[in-house]
């Protein structure tokens, strides 16, 4: 290997302050003007761009890199856009679920018009003093448990074939 | 004497590795280690390449995101920052075809900073711009070759891997491009 070629090698590493000059070296770059030529091309272009990539800000483009990358559907990430969508899912059936039930009426609540109008006349409740009758009224107004309730006197809406049997008996 | 430039690992080239190994397994402070760490060599490469500088910020951010979301085919037979490169090399090559005019920034928008030598950064500044001018003429191997090389030190071989070629044509590339680039420096 030429001695030209051997310093062509070496210039990267000298130029990106990875290493020196050997002082054999010196006296040949001094000597060959297309070796100097040579390494003030290396050194200006190890430089090259130095200014402009110094103003990009690293955190922020570390954080704006990071964001995509969360937004994005990338294999990286897919485990966890899976796992958010499972999540969602759930917490959107347990809603449906949760409204499902409060619109139904509740045993207790559907009922106390019904039992208002009917003006039923109830002496034990008249013997009640006024925090007696509140604690009765309140634990009434609780929601029942989970019990099969009939919640319709429509025997249109009746699903069941028992009721639909006695109506047709009540009917003759 | 031997070549010993050649056998110039890539710095931190391990480290890369358990970087990227950990931002598989989830951890994002991985991600932004390695932003940290080559965020800067890919401006500089893009910018040495023609992209304007006031794109820079928009182009560096778009080849890391590409790069991490192809992460899978980075195998690490190339070192993670010539394999980065030749990503923001492809996505220069297709910026400016979607342009269809390069852009480069002139001297005349070139802004100086201030300084106690003002002249000899116009000087500098110069040099710079016929420098990027004559690297935008080059055939985009011979470029890629010559700044892999010049800029970032990678060895023929890292080089040859990460552009699929050999490390005999590379070093051809790289001469046939110090000769054309040369003569500026007459």
């Amino acid at each position: 290997m030429s001695d030209c070629t051997w310093l062509s090698d070496r210039m990267p590493t000298v130029a990106l302050g990875q290493g020196d000059w050997t002082a054999d070296e010196v006296q040949h770059l001094s000597g060959c003007p297309s070796c100097r030529r040579e390494w003030e091309l290396v050194r200006a272009t190890s430089r090259l761009g130095d200014r402009p990539a110094a103003e990009v800000d690293i955190p922020s483009l570390a954080q704006a890199v990071l964001h995509r990358l969360g937004r994005s559907t990338g294999p990286q990430r897919k485990w966890k856009v899976w796992r958010f969508a499972a999540l969602a899912a759930a917490a959107a059936l347990v809603g449906v679920l949760w409204t499902g039930r409060s619109e139904q009426p509740l045993p207790g609540s559907a009922s106390a018009p019904i039992v208002a109008g009917l003006q039923i006349p109830l002496p034990e409740l008249d013997e009640l003093r006024p925090e007696e009758l509140d604690s009765v009224l309140r634990g009434m107004d609780q929601p029942a448990p989970d019990v099969d309730t009939l919640e319709t006197t429509d025997p249109g809406v009746m699903e069941s074939p028992e009721p639909e049997t006695v109506y047709d008996y009540w009917e003759g | 004497m031997s070549a010993s430039t050649d056998c110039m690992a890539a710095p931190d080239s391990t480290t890369d590795h358990s970087l990227v190994a950990a931002y598989r397994g989830g951890e994002e402070r991985a991600a932004a280690e390695l932003v940290g760490r080559h965020g800067p060599a890919v401006g500089r490469f893009l910018y040495s390449s023609g992209a304007a500088a006031e794109e820079l910020d928009d182009l560096v951010q778009e080849t890391l995101f590409r790069a991490f979301r192809r992460l899978d085919t980075w195998r690490g037979e190339a070192s993670f920052r010539s394999w980065l490169l030749t990503i923001a090399s492809n996505l220069l090559k297709d910026h400016v075809r979607s342009r269809k005019d390069r852009h480069i920034v002139s001297l005349d928008q070139h802004e100086l900073r201030d300084s106690a030598d003002p002249h000899a950064d116009y000087a500098a500044s110069e040099t710079e711009e016929r420098l990027r001018q004559e690297l935008s003429r080059l055939p985009r191997l011979q470029r890629e070759v010559f700044l892999l090389r010049a800029q970032h030190g990678s060895d023929y071989g890292d080089i040859a891997t990460a552009l699929g070629t050999t490390a005999g044509a590379a070093r051809v590339h790289y001469h046939h491009a110090v000769k054309r680039l040369k003569e500026l420096f007459g």
